[in-house]
């Protein structure tokens, strides 16, 4: 496998974690905090992480799936997020290659676009089905998540750092 | 190293699946599907009851911090604020017992003349107390959550109340939650009557923050008699909600020369922002008469399209309204219920 020069060898990902960090996310996004165009998408960034990082296992059906328990659980026209995280999973997935070999706040500048094109696919579909305009202030949902990209590629690939053999001595 | 610390298995040379390209175009049909599905044909809906009973017992979960927090918050009201409210409650009841003495004595003379004219009584509709757990996330649209579901027998199109007026209707209806659209969605639209004037007209929602208000009434000729601090109530010939709940207060008219309607900007009686605590009631023709009622009270419910759903009261009002007590003098303005009537009776005036 080709990689860039210096970076350890991860240890396989746990197909548990990934899928209980996904329904954190899911769970997150349920929060009750009422109206506010400018929440960051937690879920979205979670799949596509996932489908940057395991693309074998987080494919486009799985997005589907999740995309439709927020369209219920937000009351919104079913299949709006469903579209958006499957356009989302083909974007991350088909420039996954480029995107490891740069650094974590390079890869975070890369991703702005993709979140950005997200939510832009939502405001369209739903100006068409006949939405209320929201407001400018979504425009930060994209850069928060962008933002937020380094802090949870840290926090979601810390299990795969651990050292394979364990050591009392040694805290991970 | 120890076995199993790296990822030993081949992947697979052959078996990849479908390319990432007919994937998406697959997944991507099916949303649009779905969303079409959704929006015109109401076909989703069992999707909807299904995903939703699939995930209530996360949402469950989610919701009860919050609302800790919240009585967390509620508890920690400082002595005074009780107290000031206390006081204010106990005028508002001084108030109120007046105009409730008053009331009872009208309703009893009321009693009489109805006997007197054959009259059907008025109904009076048992509500159902709910509340609202939280709005929905969805910045694209206005409704809320409450805790009543089809196991509280809450049904489609109930009209929706709270302390003030009119808040809304119940637009979708889970086992445990229903959703309510309130009068400030771009899709809702409810029939209002001007008790100063007698006028029927009708009062689309319009969120947009450009307004002023958040509710606009539509298709009122420019010279016809609306005036700043008008109150709005139902009107009754919908068959949805009982006549004469305030809904609006007129805010602000704006006479304009390209058209002959005026922009009339309204803003709701009902606390839409934040309301907690709402009265459910069963829409009117349900509990009127059960037969004619099946049909047309879900198309109202609905209240997609807001012109078509005004449509669709029209007919549902008409087998009501003769029952209905009508003012005998504006008897053959208002034989012409709803809305769609509305721009031709304007037609009309300004031809006068």
């Amino acid at each position: 496998m080709i990689m860039p020069r210096g970076q350890p060898l991860l240890l396989p990902v746990n197909p548990v974690f990934m899928g209980a960090s996904l329904v954190a996310a899911l769970a997150v996004n349920m929060l009750p905090l009422g109206r506010v165009a400018w929440m960051p998408d937690l879920l979205m960034m979670l799949i596509a992480f996932w489908s940057v990082h395991q693309p074998q296992r987080v494919g486009m059906g799985l997005a589907f799936m999740f995309g439709l328990c927020m369209d219920v659980q937000h009351s919104a026209l079913l299949g709006q997020h469903a579209l958006v995280y499957c356009l989302l999973v083909f974007g991350a997935v088909s420039m996954r290659r480029r995107l490891l070999w740069f650094s974590l706040p390079v890869q975070a500048l890369q991703m702005l676009p993709l979140f950005f094109m997200a939510h832009a696919v939502a405001l369209v579909v739903r100006m068409i089905s006949g939405g209320v305009f929201p407001g400018w202030s979504m425009v930060i949902a994209p850069l928060v998540e962008a933002l937020l990209w380094p802090l949870i590629s840290m926090v979601l690939l810390a299990p795969q750092r651990r050292a394979p053999d364990a050591d009392e001595n040694r805290p991970l | 190293m120890p076995i199993g610390t790296v990822d030993r298995r081949a992947p697979s040379l052959f078996r990849q699946g479908p390319s990432l390209l007919s994937q998406v175009a697959f997944y991507s049909a099916l949303a649009l599907f779905l969303m079409v599905a959704d929006a015109r044909f109401k076909l989703t809906e069992p999707v909807r009851q299904v995903v939703a009973s699939v995930l209530y017992p996360v949402q469950w979960l989610v919701v009860q911090p919050v609302a800790l927090f919240q009585q967390g918050a509620d508890y920690m009201q400082s002595m005074e604020q009780a107290q000031a409210q206390a006081r204010a409650a106990d005028q508002r009841l001084v108030q109120v017992a007046q105009s409730a003495h008053l009331a009872e004595q009208l309703l009893d003379e009321n009693l009489h003349l109805r006997a007197l004219l054959a009259l059907r009584e008025h109904l009076v509709s048992p509500g159902q107390a709910a509340e609202v757990v939280h709005d929905t996330p969805d910045p694209y649209t206005r409704r809320v959550v409450i805790d009543r579901g089809q196991t509280s027998g809450i049904a489609l199109g109930s009209p929706v109340l709270d302390a003030n007026g009119v808040l809304g209707q119940v637009t979708r209806v889970y086992a445990l939650r229903s959703e309510v659209t309130l009068l400030i969605d771009r899709d809702q639209a409810i029939p209002v009557f001007n008790p100063r004037t007698g006028a029927r007209s009708v009062a689309y929602g319009d969120p947009s923050p450009g307004g002023g208000g958040n509710i606009e009434l539509r298709f009122v000729p420019s010279n016809a008699d609306v005036v700043e601090g008008d109150l709005l109530t139902t009107s009754g010939v919908d068959g949805v909600y009982p006549a004469g709940i305030p809904v609006a207060r007129v805010l602000r008219v704006e006479h304009r020369a390209d058209s002959a309607f005026s922009r009339i900007y309204c803003e709701p009686m009902a606390r839409v922002q934040q309301a907690r605590h709402v009265l459910v009631l069963p829409p009117v023709l349900a509990v009127d008469d059960a037969p004619t009622a099946q049909a047309p009270v879900a198309p109202a419910a609905a209240a997609k399209p807001a012109a078509p759903a005004a449509k669709a009261a029209a007919p549902a009002a008409k087998p009501a309204a003769p029952a209905r007590a009508v003012p005998p003098k504006t008897g053959e303005k208002t034989a012409t219920p709803a809305p769609a009537p509305a721009a031709a009776r304007a037609r009309q005036e300004t031809a006068r």
